[in-house]
């Protein structure tokens, strides 16, 4: 077999630092598995290993791969990742099954074993991009088309979604339903890497003042207040909040880091925060969300409910939580006190049953991502590849960051989901392929980028030819 | 033209043309999401720390709606030991609380699976449920326990035997008894008239539909009148402007009003006429704080408000706890002198201040209020906070105790001890015991203030505080009998009665 990949050019290379990391992570999730299963029978056992072998062979055998085609990319990102998955598995066998379901001929399938379903796939994307996408002219060539592609499904959203009153979040086409919005991030992450990078240097340069402000010639202007619109957009078309939120954030964010310019930071804040006073007006939903935000207590039954009962949650866990089994659930008569328990206020739970440490330390995952994904957008060949690393890390780390302060009432609460421990296919997916990517263009055996072919459209001759 | 490769920390920019350097940028937005982990970390701290005891204990936690259906709960024991709040199982299994003593509902609440709690079992739904620990730390070590919960007993200060007479001595009347031990704040009863069966309403059967007719009754049974019941004072008030007039040093004992005009043609304050019922022995001279105490005299205490002036009339209010909430265990209103926005430091005019001397005007007090009064007179000026409870003991045996606690001095031993001699004047005097004379517990010196607080229409309520024996004060009382007539008619009896009984109990 060796000698098969020397032939077909494919060096075998040892990933140490992954091996003793994906062993660390898999005797914590057998640990909390074995932990999970004593509390819930109510004796020692070690419980079914089915669910988390699975899970563990599968990291193990995507370790292997990596192994075997030799590739030099990132050692942390699939341990970490990894990780959050194994705290997502604890938390969907812990929770009452029949939340999610899915029968397949006889074959009855409850959250825990779906959301393994669904791991599984990630994890399978994940990997598939990691070693498959060698060189990157497909995200930065057609960034126009990646545009149109995100528009299209937003477009779809609005065209096929029911009307309801509360966030339309799900498109349905025949069998298959998924969160549209999950996806568009990261094609908006390509799309804006593309443009940044092409355009960037104009967009540092100023020549409209506007009192104290000085900005770039307007027409480069026009991008942000587009921005600015789709952002609106989705609170609008999808009413879905923290979409917006994130995206917006992203955005400015990596237009900061494209140009250096904290006016932008500034401007956009100002633009979004006139739009949100606006929509805070004219949208109901936006009002209850901002108003429970600020005092959930006013209205504890209705829409204060889910807020308060988070922080009931947080509370109960204290400093070394209940332990995984023993949150609340388990001693009320009705099963998941928390509505949304599995997709928004997955961290509300798991701060109670692991508590402030545990909390912490799921923070601390997110942490090591923000540092993995910014440190390879440091090392990045290019102005293109360091966006879209950067635009990619972003994505996962504001997402989580937005959630997690919303369970916490630090904002307003936003229906988007933690990423890789919320159940959910859609959102899965999207977060495994940002991962896939950011360990691509970590890896520097991977082609090196085309060569700048942007400048000589702003190229003066310095001299006219004879 | 690119800032390809931009290591963290590397500068490139300044020249036309040249972007800036990507790297530098990275490091800023690093710090910028760690700025926001700190953040998420100090949310954390604050729900999973600083708030986490808070939190776990309030009512609408449904580990606490769980511990109330499943978990043991600690019985309520009175003075002497009676149980007056007890487990059972319901029909389906569930734990039930019942209530022997209806009188008892005042003060107990109730613990419904449906409605929740009120009352004491509010006030100590933590304590009696065990799961709030007794000492600090606990929690950390609580999910290593088999059995997380320390249901805690209750023993009460107050005095079943007490409690019922009072309830009885009410009968069907709207009214309040409040009584109080001077010396230690403990509360010998707390009596609300009309009041309900806690034992229905906690039923799951009929409860909700109990709930609804209590709530659509006109006597308003669900209403606390002893700690929530904002009712006129009348003359029972004037303990308190002579508390003011004598400390704010407008008025000795020895002075006097009215003068023989005021007398006979009222005294006219900016035109408005105070009298006195006309009575023939109080006409050949004109009267001392003692005789005005001991006859109820509205021209004295006019004069007595108006020399003392607006502010010192409220500060005094003030010292005894009026304005605010009182610090108790059962939820409490705000008794006024005043309802405040007048020019005269929140009185409208001096006709109003004349009017709150004597208790009339916008004044406005709880029973409680009013028991804390006579028990502060009686406890030679010196406030103590009221307590229900006595005794904390938990199953596993820990014992916490309320001790009495003082809240302030409110006035001299030697201002307390004029008041005294006033209102024994006023119960045993003369001329007094026409007034509050069916107060004197026998064989006892007793002290005492009756009052009939005029309303707007029909009679008038029916008030009387006071205490015994006026040496050594054992019990402070204050009686309210809602539109039932003149205070010597019904109050002042029953207070008479209810003091008796109380200080034969030890015997």
């Amino acid at each position: 077999m060796m000698t098969a990949l020397y032939r077909a050019g494919i060096r075998p290379r040892l990933r140490n630092q992954e091996t003793l990391l994906l062993a660390l992570m898999g005797v914590a999730l057998l640990a909390g598995w074995a932990s999970l299963a004593s509390q819930q029978a109510g004796r020692m056992t070690i419980g079914d290993p089915a669910i988390p072998g699975i899970y563990v062979g599968i990291l193990f055998a995507i370790h292997v791969a990596f192994v075997l085609t030799g590739r030099r990319m990132d050692q942390v990102l699939l341990p970490v990742t990894g990780m959050l998955g194994s705290l997502s598995l604890l938390l969907m066998a812990r929770l009452p099954q029949g939340l999610a379901g899915l029968s397949v001929g006889s074959l009855e399938l409850g959250l825990a074993p779906l959301q393994l379903l669904w791991l599984s796939l990630a994890l399978a994307v994940l990997a598939v991009l990691a070693v498959a996408v060698r060189n990157d002219n497909w995200l930065r060539e057609y960034k126009y088309t990646w545009a149109a592609v995100g528009i299209g499904l937003l477009l779809l959203v609005f065209v096929l979604s029911p009307d309801t009153s509360g966030p339309r979040l799900s498109l349905q086409i025949g069998p298959i339903a998924g969160q549209p919005s999950e996806l568009l991030k990261v094609i908006l992450v390509v799309f804006l890497a593309g443009y940044l990078a092409e355009n960037r240097t104009l967009l540092a340069r100023t020549s409209t003042r506007i009192g104290p402000i000085s900005l770039p010639p307007v027409p480069y202007l026009l991008p942000m207040v587009a921005m600015w619109g789709v952002a609106l957009a989705i609170v609008i078309i999808q009413r879905d909040l923290g979409a917006a939120l994130l995206f917006f954030t992203v955005f400015l964010t990596l237009l900061y880091v494209a140009t250096r310019r904290f006016a932008y930071v500034v401007l956009g804040m100002a633009m979004f925060l006139g739009g949100a006073a606006i929509l805070y007006q004219l949208f109901p939903l936006v009002r209850v969300r901002v108003d429970v935000w600020l005092d959930p207590w006013s209205d504890p039954l209705d829409t204060g409910f889910q807020i308060i009962h988070a922080l009931y949650a947080f509370g109960r866990g204290g400093i070394l939580g209940t332990g995984l089994g023993a949150g609340l659930p388990a001693v009320g008569d009705t099963p998941g006190d928390l509505p949304a328990i599995h997709t928004d206020f997955v961290y509300a739970a798991l701060g109670e049953e692991l508590g402030m440490l545990g909390a912490l330390a799921i923070v601390a995952l997110y942490a090591v991502i923000a540092e993995r994904g910014l440190r390879i957008a440091a090392r990045a060949a290019d102005d293109f590849r360091a966006l879209l690393a950067t635009g990619l890390t972003l994505v996962i780390v504001i997402q989580a960051a937005l959630i997690i302060g919303g369970n916490l009432k630090l904002v307003p609460l936003t229906g988007i989901t933690l990423p890789f421990i919320s159940y959910g296919g859609s959102s899965l997916l999207a977060n495994a392929i940002v991962i896939g990517l950011l360990l691509a263009l970590s890896d520097r055996g991977v082609e090196p980028p085309p060569p700048p072919t942007h400048a000589r459209r702003f190229h003066l001759p310095l001299r006219s030819p004879a | 033209m690119t800032a390809g490769g931009g290591i963290v920390g590397g500068e490139s920019a300044g020249g036309a043309g040249v972007a800036p350097s990507i790297g530098s940028a990275l490091l800023r937005v690093g710090l910028a999401l760690a700025l926001i982990f700190g953040g998420i970390g100090a949310g954390l701290g604050y729900w999973q720390v600083v708030q986490a005891q808070s939190l776990s204990a309030d009512p609408g936690n449904p580990l606490v709606q769980a511990a109330a259906r499943n978990a043991p709960r600690g019985r309520i024991l009175d003075a002497s030991g009676e149980v007056v709040a007890l487990n059972e199982r319901g029909a389906n299994g569930q734990r039930l609380r019942r209530y022997p003593y209806p009188a008892m509902t005042p003060v107990l609440g109730y613990q419904s699976l449906r409605f929740g709690t009120s009352g004491l079992e509010r006030a100590f739904d933590a304590e009696l449920t065990g799961l709030k620990p007794l000492g600090p730390g606990g929690d950390m070590m609580r999910k290593f326990l088999s059995d997380p919960y320390d249901p805690s007993d209750l023993h009460l200060s107050v005095d079943v035997r007490l409690q019922a007479a009072a309830a009885a001595a009410l009968g069907d009347d709207r009214g309040s008894v409040v009584a109080i031990e001077p010396a230690t704040g403990r509360v010998l009863a707390l009596v609300s008239n009309p009041t309900f069966d806690a034992n229905r309403l906690v039923d799951t059967a009929g409860g909700p539909a109990y709930l609804e007719s209590l709530r659509d009754e006109r006597s308003t049974p669900l209403l606390n009148r002893a700690t929530q019941g904002l009712f006129v004072p009348g003359s029972v008030y004037k303990i308190v402007t002579a508390t003011a007039a004598l400390g704010s040093d407008a008025i000795e004992p020895g002075t006097t009003y009215p003068t023989d005009e005021e007398y006979e043609d009222g005294f006219r304050v900016d035109g408005f006429a105070i009298n006195d019922s006309p009575r023939s022995f109080q006409r050949d001279h004109p009267l001392d704080f003692y005789e005005a105490t001991e006859v109820s005299s509205n021209i004295y205490f006019a004069h007595a408000g108006l020399d003392a002036g607006a502010e010192e009339m409220l500060a005094w209010a003030e010292r005894f706890g009026f304005g605010a909430p009182l610090d108790f265990d059962l939820p409490t209103a705000a008794s006024q002198v005043t309802s405040g926005g007048g020019p005269l430091a929140g009185f409208s005019d001096r006709v109003e201040l004349a009017n709150a001397a004597y208790g009339q005007a916008e004044t406005l007090v709880t029973p409680l209020q009013m028991a804390l009064v006579a028990a502060c007179v009686a406890n030679d000026g010196v406030l103590m906070r009221p307590h229900l409870v006595d005794r904390l003991e938990s199953e596993s045996g820990r014992i916490s105790t309320v001790g009495p606690s003082e809240v302030r001095t409110v006035m001299s031993g030697a201002d307390a001890e004029v008041i005294t001699r006033a209102m024994v004047a006023a119960v045993e005097g003369e001329f007094g015991q026409f007034f509050a004379g069916g107060a004197k517990v026998p064989g006892v010196t007793t002290a005492g203030k009756s009052g009939s607080a005029q309303l707007e229409e029909g009679r008038p309520h029916s008030w009387f505080i006071g205490f015994a024996p006026a040496e050594q004060p054992r019990i402070a009382i204050a009686v309210l009998v809602e539109r039932a007539g003149f205070g010597s008619e019904v109050a002042v009896p029953m207070a008479g009665d209810l003091m008796s009984l109380y200080l034969g109990l030890g015997d």
